[in-house]
């Protein structure tokens, strides 16, 4: 039976990921207390999502790494309920700072969970063997420690007419601190592919970066977005890392997915198999895309997308 | 600089199998190493080249895979030095927390500036192996490193690609780090360093060997299986011919209303 735990602990290093945390914390705990490094309008923020307590961490400091924040966190968790379960968003921060939790509060970890339930222990869902099998593992420590994927709960809404005071919380020194000596912001456009209504990606097939060209012109007819295999992002570089799909990339979920040259290993599919028409265009008729796909065509994508971009075209 | 870099063996993905009952079936997968890890190992490599006098151990723990003469020569042929290898029957299916504590109790034995590990491993992709490694040694450590910047006696500097923001980090040792995949792209080894690998040194160690305190239950596994998937049309046309592109057309046009 689904119960609820009497507090759950929330932080976001990310502020777009902060609804869905608290949203989390609201589902399974009586009462959520948030954790705030920022400004005071985060900290009326974190009311207005929903958060019964805040804990406020001071303002942003350059020099200091979020993860640095990890000693100061553990002493105000093990202050509290010993029965506890906190939730942060699945970033590379989140996951850094529930590792380190995780030793100093002696508690179990799970990263990327897509389910969470809290009955007799808290008990989470993840992917292994790269998309090929969900896991599912039970927390038995007395405080647990979960990072959540996208859309994992849906986020919260602001209500502003939801205010309190934050409890400020005095930074702990860490044992071995680390030094940042520059930050800043990444390059290159950002997208959010995990938001597209129609994704067409790209895989090895396509063969050369000049038939990048051809794709956009097929993805401007059809009002797509463009996605890729991992080899096209990580090997030719020839796309963004935010474009590649599947278990390591971006996860999605739209209308429509054409996949053009990919040839459909399990670690790619996991991230497009969320889509509600799956098509595909592969020269190779034993390609596992087309176990996958509602539509395929066994064809050349050279000779089948210049095609499709005439009969699209206006 | 005393440098390790650890790496696990895990099942080739290509060959696991899923049974009817959604278990998977990993009987006909070869053990290889983790292809995060070959990342680290090749950051060892790099970070050797910048201070000159290095030496790099490669570490892994686990069941009898370990024993495999093929399985250390592959790692040795990639730059270490030497191999420290922990191997226990009861090591075969350790969860993180677990495999961290196994990994501080060798590397402690064996002596360290700078362990590097990969950010995850393609089996459970846990990703917290190398940060509990670094907080139970009580050393500086950090994950998604995407840049070997700088390194000499006594710090690293590195770059950490994140979700939203690049960080320059000056890292004082001992440390331990976690590498992402886009780091670098490992050298493939070459016959020579394949034959030499074979002269290397190993040193096996057992479960005893290491006095490991007594080893916390955090977490448990309740089950491991492959999800149902959803019916597909499965309509597939063979052969791209004016009629043929046509037909797939008229498809991808009644997808978009
Ligand atoms: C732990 C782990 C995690 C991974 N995570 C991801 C991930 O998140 N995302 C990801 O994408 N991959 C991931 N991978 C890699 C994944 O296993 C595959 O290697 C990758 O998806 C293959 O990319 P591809 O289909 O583009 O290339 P290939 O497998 O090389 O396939 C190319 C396809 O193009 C077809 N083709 C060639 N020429 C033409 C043409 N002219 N016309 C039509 N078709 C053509 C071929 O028939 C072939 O099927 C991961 C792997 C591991 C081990």
């Amino acid at each position: 039976m689904m119960s609820k735990l009497s507090n759950v602990w929330v932080f976001s290093d990310i502020a777009s990921r902060l609804p869905e945390v608290i949203a989390g914390g609201v589902q399974l705990g009586e009462k959520v207390s948030a954790f705030v490094i920022g400004s005071e309008d985060e900290i009326a923020k974190a009311y207005s999502l929903g958060a019964t307590h805040v804990y406020y961490l001071g303002e942003k400091d350059t020099s200091k790494i979020i993860e640095d924040y990890a000693e100061t966190m553990a002493h105000a968790i093990s202050n509290g309920d010993t029965n506890t379960l906190m939730l942060l968003g699945a970033t590379k921060r989140g996951k850094a700072l529930a590792a380190k939790l995780g030793v100093q509060l002696n508690a179990g970890v799970i990263n990327d969970a897509s389910e969470v339930t809290v009955a007799d222990g808290v008990t989470a869902k993840h992917m292994v063997y790269g998309g090929l099998a969900i896991g599912e593992e039970k927390i038995v420590s007395p405080i647990a420690l979960i990072t959540i994927g996208n859309g994992v709960f849906e986020a919260a809404q602001a209500d502003n007419s939801k205010t309190g005071e934050a409890v400020s919380v005095s930074f702990i020194e860490p044992k071995a601190a680390i030094k940042c000596i520059e930050r800043r912001a990444k390059q290159g456009e950002s997208v959010d592919l995990g938001k597209a209504k129609r994704v067409i990606a790209i895989g090895s097939g396509i063969g050369k970066q000049e038939n990048l060209q051809m794709v956009a012109d097929l993805g401007a007819a059809l009002g797509a977005e463009l996605g890729c295999s991992r080899p096209i992002a990580e090997t030719e570089k020839w796309m963004e890392r935010e474009r590649y799909i599947g278990v390591s990339g971006v996860m999605l979920k739209p209308e429509l997915y054409l996949a053009l040259g990919i040839s459909g290993q399990i670690q790619h599919m996991v991230g497009a198999l969320g889509s509600q028409t799956i098509l595909a265009v592969n020269k190779d008729k034993n390609a596992p895309i087309f176990q996958y796909a509602d539509y395929g065509i066994v064809g050349d994508l050279n000779k089948v997308v210049p095609a499709l971009i005439s009969a699209f075209k206006g | 600089m005393k440098i390790i870099t650890c790496y696990k063996l895990v099942p080739e993905e290509q060959d696991i199998t899923v049974k009817a009952d959604g278990i998977l079936d990993t009987s006909k997968a070869a053990p290889k190493i983790n292809q995060f890890d070959l990342n680290a190992v090749e950051a060892a490599v790099e970070i050797k080249a910048l201070v000159g006098e290095c030496k790099i151990t490669a570490l892994s723990m686990g069941g009898k895979a370990l024993d495999n003469p093929k399985a250390r020569k592959d790692i040795l042929s990639r730059g270490p030095d030497d191999l420290t290898v922990v191997v226990d029957e009861k090591f075969e299916h350790l969860l993180p927390h677990q495999t961290a504590r196994v990994l501080a109790a060798a590397a402690q034995k064996n002596g360290f500036d700078l362990i590097i590990c990969g950010d995850g491993s393609g089996d459970l992709y846990a990703q917290q192996v190398g940060i509990q490694l670094g907080e139970l040694l009580e050393v500086a450590t950090i994950n998604a490193v995407s840049k070997i910047v700088s390194a000499q006696d006594g710090t690293v500097t590195v770059e950490r690609a994140l979700d939203d923001e690049v960080e320059v980090l000056e890292i004082t040792l001992p440390a331990v780090i976690s590498v992402s995949a886009d780091i670098n792209e490992p050298t493939i080894p070459s016959m020579k360093t394949i034959l030499a690998a074979g002269r290397k040194p190993v040193t096996k160690l057992s479960a005893e060997d290491l006095e490991i305190a007594e080893i916390p239950a955090l977490v448990e596994s309740v089950s491991v299986l492959a999800p149902k998937q959803a019916e597909r049309k499965q309509i597939i046309i063979d052969g791209d011919d004016e009629d043929q592109v046509a037909e797939f057309a008229e498809h991808l046009r009644k997808a978009l209303k």
